[in-house]
């Protein structure tokens, strides 16, 4: 059968072109989208995805990371004596106006965290220049590389003004980039100096549990304990924090519009495009019958035919979808596909090919066999 | 005899003579002795419904066909030749009567097991030939084969066997596009002969070609009638009634009657 499925489609070939092409383009653009919607989600959370604790401690109604409220320093010891805490980390974080000597300025978001372990941002696996020991000089702060467009071509050493204090790049982290804002990772204090924060105040505190501890158990211990104050596992606040932007700037609706269009639409190219390869072929589907083909025979025969257009529909489309991939990479919108996004994507190309088959599938099991003898 | 000299006066056909097959399977000895019946039609009759007028294709009518003889249906347009040929090929039901093929009596029966009939019991011969035009000679003459799930190796065989016998060979890799229509009817034939099925039903096989083609197609089929298979024969061509054993006038959705043809 693989043999005749073969050879129906190397028959038609403009239309099996035209259907492959169908399937490329939906999957192309549902990747693309994917892509995208991948991109954004992670540089929503990335504040909490880049930081390395099992629970966030924040005021009791921030539900954005990128939005945090404030704090009193002397919630830090509150939730240090919680049974379950082994550490607490607190972080500042402030905003800030970066100015550099060509003139470029750029807003962007200090994020301090205590010496020498860093627990926000700086991850010694994302740093590809400097040297986290120079983050303790006066004015030392890390900067992105694909933000440095927007900085003024800044590099490791560039001096610049922060709020109109000097500062300068200890360090360089590659694909540690926020949703808006820029971020620029640095101490606990040199984010108060620069964002005049008091002493008194801190952002979040982030919590690591005791070996063996629950940490929603902890979570559950903090929140009923400490007032005025909302601990977050590191998972949930950063699923809150994707919640609250999708649904708040209309991320989510565009790119999952965009994605259902380019289902339909595919759906319904493919489909006709089938239907109308089976309409060209109908008079060999009625022979078919006519000589002792069951339905199910011709329905396999369709279905395999769909299958081997999905096959090559999807491997086509990944290979666009992955150059697109490169390509934006190279840009700084840098995002990974997991093998089981990889293999949703097979399954929806599946779908829409087998889906699409449907309606050629209806128009030749309702052929009569006795069309054989009608010319 | 069938194949007497006679052909090779007419048109010239002595040229066409090695295409000329022998029977499938036992090499000819043909079969004149016993002719079992192997498909009844009793008092069947066909109705269509189209909005609310019943056409009649076929009054109740009632013929059979008998292994080792040529049954030539004749009749004018519209008479209901095709509505019978249908019926023996189980491609339709009676509205009343019976339909019996080798034994099994096709009312009631799923399309399932219709399509399984078809596939096994008979060769259909179309006027356009009906190759599926994808497949090359070879493919379609495989088709049946591996309808009826016969492994490769084995169908191959049978393939290259019975595209000899039509003597095709040459062009077992052909698509039907490539070739006249009196080559894509002797492929055809070898399709409706790959699965050695006792009845081999055509409807008009001789229409779209020219004289030698048809004097080639007809001697195939009278071959095969010759070497034990019911060969019906649908047509409004005269000139093929010197190949029947039996012709059946079809008149007004009615057979007339029948005849016994001495052959020549
Ligand atoms: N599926 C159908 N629906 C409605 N009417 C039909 C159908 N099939 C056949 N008929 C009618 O039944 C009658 C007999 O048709 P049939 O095809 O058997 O004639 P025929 O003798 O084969 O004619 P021809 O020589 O032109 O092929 C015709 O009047 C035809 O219009
Ligand atoms: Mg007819």
């Amino acid at each position: 059968m693989l043999r005749y499925a073969w050879q129906f489609m190397k028959y038609d070939k403009a239309k099996s072109v035209g259907i492959i092409i169908g399937i490329v383009i939906s999957i192309f653009l549902i990747g693309q989208q994917t892509g995208i919607f991948i991109f954004l989600t992670n540089a929503m959370k990335a504040l909490v995805t880049n930081s390395r604790a099992d629970l966030w401690v924040v005021d009791s109604k921030t539900i954005n990371a990128n939005a945090l409220g404030k704090l009193d320093i002397r919630k830090l010891r509150e939730i240090e004596s919680v049974e379950g805490v082994a550490h607490v980390y607190p972080v500042v974080v402030a905003g800030g106006s970066a100015r550099f000597d060509d003139g470029t300025t750029a807003g962007v978001q200090l994020i301090g965290s205590d010496a020498p372990s860093f627990r926000i941002g700086l991850d010694p696996k994302k740093i590809i220049g400097g040297n986290l020991e120079r983050m303790l000089e006066d004015g030392a702060v890390s900067a992105d590389y694909f933000d440095r467009a927007s900085l003024g071509q800044a590099g490791l050493g560039t001096n610049f003004e922060i709020n109109g204090k000097n500062a300068f790049i200890a360090v360089q982290t590659s694909g540690v980039r926020g949703f808006g804002g820029i971020f620029m990772f640095t101490t606990i204090e040199k984010a108060r100096y620069f964002g005049n924060i008091p002493n008194t105040d801190i952002s979040a505190v982030l919590v690591d549990v005791l070996p063996g501890a629950d940490p929603s158990a902890v979570r559950d211990r903090i929140n009923r304990t400490i007032f005025g104050v909302r601990a977050w596992t590191s998972k949930d606040f950063a699923g809150s924090t994707v919640g609250f932007l999708l649904t708040n700037s209309g991320i989510g609706f565009s790119i999952g519009s965009l994605i259902v269009f380019a289902l339909i639409a595919g759906f319904f190219i493919i489909g006709l495009t089938m239907y109308s390869a089976a309409l060209d072929r109908i008079r060999d589907y009625g022979t078919l019958k006519g000589i002792g083909a069951t339905n199910g025979y011709i329905i396999r025969l369709i279905l395999l035919q769909a299958f081997l257009f999905s096959l090559a529909g999807f491997a086509v489309g990944y290979l666009f979808i992955d150059l697109f991939r490169q390509g934006v990479g190279k840009a700084g919108t840098v995002f990974t596909y997991s093998p089981l996004m990889i293999a949703g994507f097979f399954f929806v190309t599946l779908f829409i090919s087998l889906g699409g088959a449907a309606f050629a599938i209806r128009r030749i099991v309702s052929l009569e066999p006795a069309s054989v003898f009608r010319g | 005899m069938y194949r007497t000299d006679a052909w090779d006066e007419v048109d010239g056909i002595g040229a066409f003579r090695p295409f000329l097959s022998t029977c499938y399977n036992n090499p000819c000895e043909p079969l004149r002795t016993a002719m079992p019946v192997i498909a009844e039609v009793i008092q069947a009759s066909k109705e269509f419904i189209s909005g609310d007028t019943v056409i009649v294709a076929l009054k109740p009518s009632s013929m059979e066909l008998s292994m080792g003889k040529v049954t030539l249906i004749i009749g004018p347009s519209g008479s209901g030749k095709t509505t019978l040929l249908s019926l023996i090929g189980c491609v339709i039901y009676p509205t009343s009567g019976e339909v019996i093929i080798d034994g099994i009596r096709t009312s009631g029966l799923s399309a399932r097991k219709m399509a399984g009939i078809r596939l096994n019991k008979i060769g259909f011969i179309f006027q356009q030939f009906n190759l599926l035009a994808p497949l090359t000679a070879e493919q379609n003459v495989m088709l049946p084969l591996t309808l009826q799930g016969i492994p490769d190796a084995e169908a191959k065989g049978r393939v290259r066997k019975v595209l000899e016998q039509v003597n095709m060979s040459h062009r077992a890799k052909s698509l039907p596009k490539m070739m006249s229509g009196g080559e894509q009817q002797r492929i055809a034939i070898a399709r409706a002969l790959v699965t050695d099925a006792p009845v081999m039903l055509c409807d008009e096989p001789t229409a779209s070609l020219d004289t030698q083609s048809a004097h080639i197609v007809m001697e195939e089929l009278k071959n095969q009638a010759a070497c034990g298979k019911a060969v019906a024969i649908v047509t409004h061509d005269m000139r093929l009634k010197p190949y029947a054993d039996e012709i059946v006038y079809v008149e007004n959705g009615q057979i007339s009657k029948t005849e016994i043809n001495e052959p020549i």
